[in-house]
């Protein structure tokens, strides 16, 4: 019985999805022109060919960080540690790609791996230690948080690790007409994590497990594996965020990422993914984290001060965490 | 240079004083309570004074840290903990200049030699609770206004300049940002723009490149520490502005020397952190042998280093 009733829910949501999901993020997107608009008539800069650039730019780690995160909210669960382990990774392929001796390729491609392998195991952690025991994500990562920070640390001796080869910061700065190139690869991770929750059984199971657990359990499912696969992939975007922020700065630093978990999770839940688990889209995900830099950007454009941009920032979060309720209700009915 | 030469000459002339016979079996113990460990500076300043205690012989040191720069809980209970073991000295950055006064009266009622640096505590505080405490340490603001200054020089008066602050609400960020102000007005400098990067390179670079872009005319950058300016650096070179945009920190970290080498960073403000609670403890053991008690504020060594371009 549980399993027929898997099944239909299954065609159910398949044949609500993507009515309900366009409409929802048809919903996001409008308030995401709605700030543009704001911002264009009220600054001249912010329309600007270097500014949108920069846009762009500022909003790649977030967003990486904010994919991976969409995967482990859509189990309901939570990953309080990428910001951490996004410094952990920095530290490892900041030790990586200073090594004397090598040529700058060789380095470069054993940083990029030192920083994913750190990022997959963390995340592997993550998922192994609250899948097995049934222990709540949240207290979890706030452990491997604190661990990963110390970690870092204690590998870099609370050093700032710097003096990259030259092709490594040079790939952080590229842009492809005036795209840059990191923010391709943020949004390859986009049209990825888009593929395996939409075109996969996995991706289907990971919204099923948000849904109800039990019923993808009794369908026969791997459900522990496949919590295990969201951290993984949450701590394996850590792992690329990181390698994004050294080419970006030209520096590992261990203090790198404080806060940005939080960052990651806002973008995740302004673009419409529920906290509850089973509801939202990694394409929601990426208007949030627009939302979120559009924001930053444009309220310095217009001179406002830290302490008010703080403000409003929070603000903009309720209001659109209040309009997706009221969005999720017009749709339902 | 030449000043922190002569302090040390005395520094290690008192040492020998102090390493007589008499005290070998009775070392007196010096209990350091430092801020966060995660910071480089106070990691730098543990290494280089467990350094100095190899090498001077005269004292046991007990050092401790704690989890983030506001920690004072901990703070709290280590003073406790060092007044139960009975040491003879302790020495203190205090992560709250206001919460940490009363455990430090509790230390001295004790017989503890109480010495306050890095980070002054709260004069009102002090005066609330009846306690004489020196402080030791650098001054930010004069340190900040050094580096204004080389800004101000380097550009000529109607120059205009951003600040890139630290912490709101910390002391040494508060101070620097005065400092900055200083040199501002005196250099006849234009302030286009103030703002806050929580002392952290990624966000300095964020934060920075909006303000470059809200104004194209600024022709200085004032940036509170090394990691932020390394942040503005990053920023410049992608608008390819470095080396014409100058930039002025404080810290001196090694991460910023080849920026100071090829003049992407113009000055720094170095406050010699390794040497800082080194130099404390040394007071302190004088103090501890029948000096007269410090006062008022004895400011430690602060350098300017300027870029050669």
């Amino acid at each position: 019985m549980n399993t027929s009733n898997l099944q239909l829910n299954n065609t159910d949501a398949a044949r609500h999805f993507s009515f309900k999901a366009t409409v929802r993020d048809a919903g996001i997107g409008l308030a995401l022109i709605g700030l543009i608009i704001i911002f264009s008539v009220s600054s001249e800069h912010f329309l600007a060919a270097n500014n949108i650039t920069n846009i762009l730019t500022q909003i790649t780690i977030n967003l990486i960080l904010a994919v991976g995160m969409t995967f482990v909210i859509l189990i309901a669960g939570i990953d309080l540690s990428v910001g951490s382990v996004l410094a952990f990774a920095a530290v490892i392929a900041g030790k990586a790609i200073t090594m004397p001796g090598l040529d700058p390729i060789a380095v470069i491609a054993l940083a990029v791996m030192a920083a994913v392998l750190a990022g997959l195991v963390c995340g592997l952690l993550n998922g192994l230690i609250s899948a097995y025991w049934g222990l709540p994500s949240f207290i979890i990562t706030l452990g491997m948080l604190n661990i990963a920070r110390g970690g870092a640390l204690h590998i870099s001796e609370a050093q700032t690790i710097y003096s990259f080869p030259k092709l490594f910061n040079d790939f952080g700065s590229a842009t492809v007409l005036g795209v840059p190139v990191v923010f391709i690869v943020a949004l390859s991770m986009v049209a990825i994590a888009w593929f395996i929750l939409h075109k996969t059984v996995f991706g289907r199971m990971i919204y099923g497990i948000g849904n109800n657990e039990e019923a993808v359990r009794l369908a026969g499912h791997p459900v522990f594996w496949y919590k295990v696969a969201a951290f993984s992939i949450c701590g394996l975007t850590a792992g690329v965020a990181a390698i994004v922020y050294m080419a970006r700065l030209g520096i590992s630093s261990p203090i790198a990422g404080i806060g940005f978990e939080l960052n990651a999770i806002a973008a995740v839940i302004i673009g419409g993914t529920s906290l509850m688990g089973g509801r939202g889209s990694v394409f929601g995900t990426l208007l949030g984290a627009c939302i979120i830099g559009v924001l930053a950007n444009g309220l310095i454009l217009i001179g406002l001060n830290d302490f008010l941009r703080q403000m409003i920032t929070g603000l903009v979060i309720i209001i659109a965490v209040v309009l997706d309720y009221y969005r999720d209700k017009y749709t339902k009915n | 240079m030449n000043f922190l030469k002569k302090a040390s000459l005395t520094l290690m002339a008192s040492a020998v004083l102090l390493s007589g016979p008499a005290f070998a079996a009775d070392k007196p113990v010096v209990g350091l309570i430092m801020k966060s460990l995660a910071n480089e500076f106070f990691r730098d300043m543990l290494e280089g004074t467990k350094e100095h205690a190899k090498k001077n012989g005269t004292y046991e040191l007990r050092a401790v840290g704690m989890q983030n720069e506001t920690d004072f809980q901990s703070q709290i209970n280590a003073v406790e903990n060092f007044i139960t073991q009975g040491v003879d000295i302790i020495v203190i950055a205090p992560a709250d200049s206001r919460a940490m006064v009363r455990p430090l009266k509790k230390a001295m009622a004790a017989g503890v030699v109480v010495i306050n640096f890095d980070v002054s505590l709260d004069a009102a505080a002090k005066k609330e609770q009846g306690v004489e405490l020196a402080f030791i340490g650098p001054d930010n603001r004069d340190g900040a206004r050094l580096a204004g200054e080389a800004l101000a020089k380097n550009l000529g008066a109607g120059g205009k300049v951003v600040i890139i602050e630290g912490n709101p609400g910390a002391d040494n960020a508060h101070e620097r940002k005065k400092g900055f102000e200083d040199a501002i007005k005196s250099g006849g400098l234009v302030l286009l723009d103030s703002r806050t990067a929580h002392w952290e390179t990624e966000e300095a670079n964020n934060v920075f490149t909006n303000m470059l872009t809200a104004n194209p005319d600024i022709q200085g950058v004032m940036a509170a520490n090394d990691s932020m300016a390394i942040g503005v650096v990053k920023a410049l070179e992608s608008a390819g502005l470095a080396g014409k945009i100058k930039v002025v920190a404080f810290d001196n970290i090694p991460a910023v020397g080849p920026m100071l080498e090829d003049g992407r960073l113009l000055a720094t403000v170095d406050q010699f952190g390794r040497d800082m609670a080194a130099n404390s403890i040394e007071l302190a053991l004088e103090v501890l042998k029948g000096a007269p008690q410090l006062t008022g504020w004895v400011k430690t060594p602060l350098k300017l280093v300027v870029s050669d371009k």
